[in-house]
């Protein structure tokens, strides 16, 4: 599980430019679904075939980053952010473009906190020519990936959002025993600049049922949101975020689930973030949508962290639901 | 195009309110149509032009007619209009401009004088709540003659050639998207072959949300779509080099993100690669801003690869739009090579 869990978080893939880890993903997936195509938006559907309830799984591949707009005289690099970018967090650390460019992301206002238009990239160029050999105006940069263990189950890397989601599927399509019930595996794009990739593939699966799987926000640390949820207590099973309220009926059932294999959770509300939740529950003409958490502290941070314990639960919770729901 | 440029431009049509503009695409369309060929409307308002092709990928062209205007929503006891927008605009760009009404009524936006402004007023943001139309009428009853809430206004500002290639007139966003449009359409009924089942979609109601877009996709269910659009650009004056997006006269925009959308790699790469072959000129954005009809559409049905092309357009809502009439030439140019080239855009 390491050894893929590595793959996934290493593989790089902004909002709108997912073919890389898509790739990765895909070979995976093809062991153990019966069909695994992509969509015209770039999401990819794993399906394993049954005549029960049509039950959709999703996480999202993409990550946050930036666009190159600009390239000054200097040699710097302007960018655009995809996604939620956490200027202080994001400030003075490293990045690599989709060619391997390797710079860092700085901040023009030095004793401030930055605006995210204002983050420029310094690839080590010595002017605007030098910079547009090896960068132009459309690549895309991430924070540089990384995976660490630490004391006991902890993780710490980037990106955890939500490349532990795909791993938390992918081991559930290996893992869920016979059941009849018809299960996607949905591998999503651009989740991260609104909640995008989910609503089509949604609408193509029509499902019963649609669970997204994906990080949550924990409480407990300095700088953390007032929330019940810590790293180490289980997996989360949400019951809202900013962007859904779960449908109420199959959190109870989700949480029955839990409770009859013994598996060990806590409730999620998250009070700022959405997830593919919100796309899947009002896409075409409606499904029972809820969502299993995985508790992570500092997101969109390069330092995400995440309880190994907690990934392992959400497995479980993942395979049992997917033959019992 | 420029005459029919001119026409579209100035014709009445806020969001809500397309119909002049839909009448004079209808009527340049014609009835004298290729057997292939169908025209048609929805019950959003949308207005269709099908160039039937069975069983080939389905390409959906997209510009919309809808123009940034006003609302009269009250009529004070003096016989001014109260007003709130549609579509988004700068306050800034209201002050003392002339509108006209649906029913050809003239007016003028009130803004106090610089001699009766006092020193705090000065140095503030003038609001939309602090201003109103002025239609000259006598009284409330006067106006209630001319005008009635709910009416809808739009800046009285005609079209007008100046300078090196460059154009102004209100609602150039996006007329000029429908008049490349209806060039590409008298293209294929002058007999130019599509490799497409290619539809050209004129949408309603952009300025205000891109629900009618929706409709349209989930209507046609296209492969792939592309929307014709004008970009906010600020290459002149006050903005920053990397912040000016883009650079009148340097070629139709390719964008690859804004705010709504991150349009598709194979599209987008399609699409430089029609302008490099062709020598078109093009830029790609340099700063990420705005949104369009491609958000809703790539989002519906099963997903739509979607892309962009965009006139680089100064002063944009407001009466006077501006856009280099060489910038519109290279966006047909590239569309004509579209919808003309290859059915098979993105390659697996």
């Amino acid at each position: 599980m390491t050894e893929l869990l590595k793959k996934l978080m290493l593989t790089s893939g902004v909002s709108g430019r997912e073919n890389k880890i898509r790739e990765v993903i895909r070979s995976e997936a093809e062991k153990y679904a019966d069909e695994v195509i992509t969509d015209p938006m770039g999401n990819l559907i794993a399906h394993k075939r049954g005549k029960g309830k049509r039950v959709m799984f999703a996480a999202h591949m993409d990550e946050i980053g930036y666009f190159v707009t600009f390239i000054d005289e200097k040699g710097l690099i302007r960018v655009g952010a995809v996604g939620g970018i956490n200027t202080l967090a994001a400030s003075y650390c490293d990045v690599i473009s989709e060619n391997g460019v390797y710079g860092i992301a700085l901040p023009t206002e030095a004793n401030e906190l930055p605006k995210v238009e204002s983050l420029y990239i310094d690839i080590g160029a010595k002017s605007r020519k030098q910079a547009e050999a090896r960068v132009k105006v459309g690549d895309y940069f991430v924070h540089v990936p990384r995976l660490k263990r630490l004391s006991g189950n902890k993780y710490v890397g980037r990106p955890f959002d939500d490349r532990i989601g795909c791993l938390v599927l992918l081991e559930a399509l290996k893992n869920v025993k016979d059941t009849d019930n018809d299960l996607y595996f949905v591998f999503t794009v651009q989740e991260e600049v609104g909640l995008r990739g989910a609503k089509p593939a949604a609408y193509r699966i029509e499902p019963d049922i649609a669970i997204a799987v994906d990080v949550t926000s924990v409480g407990g640390k300095p700088t953390s949101p007032k929330s019940k949820v810590k790293l180490g207590d289980g997996a989360a099973i949400k019951i809202k975020d900013s962007s859904v309220i779960c449908s109420y009926e199959l959190v109870c059932r989700m949480r029955e689930i839990a409770v009859d294999s013994k598996i060990k959770y806590q409730d999620e509300i998250l009070l700022k973030g959405g997830t593919d939740t919100a796309s899947m529950q009002t896409s075409k003409a409606g499904c029972l949508a809820g969502g299993i958490s995985i508790p992570t502290a500092y997101i969109h941070s390069v330092n995400e962290m995440i309880d190994m314990s907690d990934v392992k639960e959400a497995i479980k919770l993942a395979c049992a639901v997917a033959e019992r729901i | 195009m420029k005459e029919l440029l001119k026409k579209l431009s100035e014709a009445f049509g806020p969001s809500g309110y397309e119909d002049g503009v839909r009448t004079i695409i209808k009527e340049y369309i014609g009835n004298d149509l290729p057997q292939s060929c169908e025209l048609m409307e929805d019950r959003a308002g949308n207005l269709y032009f099908h160039c039937k092709n069975e069983d080939k990928p389905r390409l959906m062209i997209n510009a919309h007619m809808d123009e940034v205007g006003f609302m009269v929503t009250g009529i004070t006891d003096t016989g001014y209009l109260k007003f709130g927008c549609v579509g988004g605009m700068n306050p800034i760009v209201l002050g003392a401009k002339r509108v006209v009404s649906e029913r050809g009524i003239k007016g003028v936006t009130v803004a106090k004088p610089i001699h009766l402004l006092t020193p705090e007023e000065k140095e503030k943001a003038p609001t939309v709540d602090g201003m109103c139309i002025d239609i000259g009428a006598a009284s409330k009853e006067d106006a209630e003659k001319y005008t009635d809430i709910g009416d809808y206004f739009v800046f009285d500002s005609g079209y007008v050639e100046y300078g090196d290639g460059f154009i102004k007139c209100k609602a150039l966003d996006d007329r000029h998207g429908c008049a490349i449009m209806c060039k590409l359409i008298d293209a294929i009924k002058a007999g130019a072959c599509t490799d497409f089942d290619l539809w050209f979609a004129f949408t309603c109601k952009e300025e205000i949300s891109y629900s009618s877009a929706r409709c349209a996709s989930e209507f046609i269910k296209p492969d792939y779509a592309l929307v014709i659009e004008s970009k906010a650009v600020q290459d002149t004056y006050g903005v920053e080099d990397e912040r000016k997006v883009a650079i009148l006269g340097d070629g139709a925009i390719i964008s690859f993100m804004d705010n709504s959308t991150v349009y598709d790699r194979g599209v987008v790469d399609h699409l430089i690669s029609i302008c490099n072959e062709n020598s078109i000129p093009y830029q790609l954005n340099k700063y990420i801003s705005g949104g369009n009809d491609s958000s809703a559409i790539q989002k519906s049905i099963y997903g739509v690869r979607v892309g962009l092309i965009s006139a680089p357009s100064r002063y944009i809502h407001s009466q006077a739009n501006v856009v280099k009439y060489s910038d519109v030439e290279a966006m047909y140019e590239i569309a004509q090579r579209l919808i003309t080239g290859p059915n098979s855009i993105v390659k697996e």
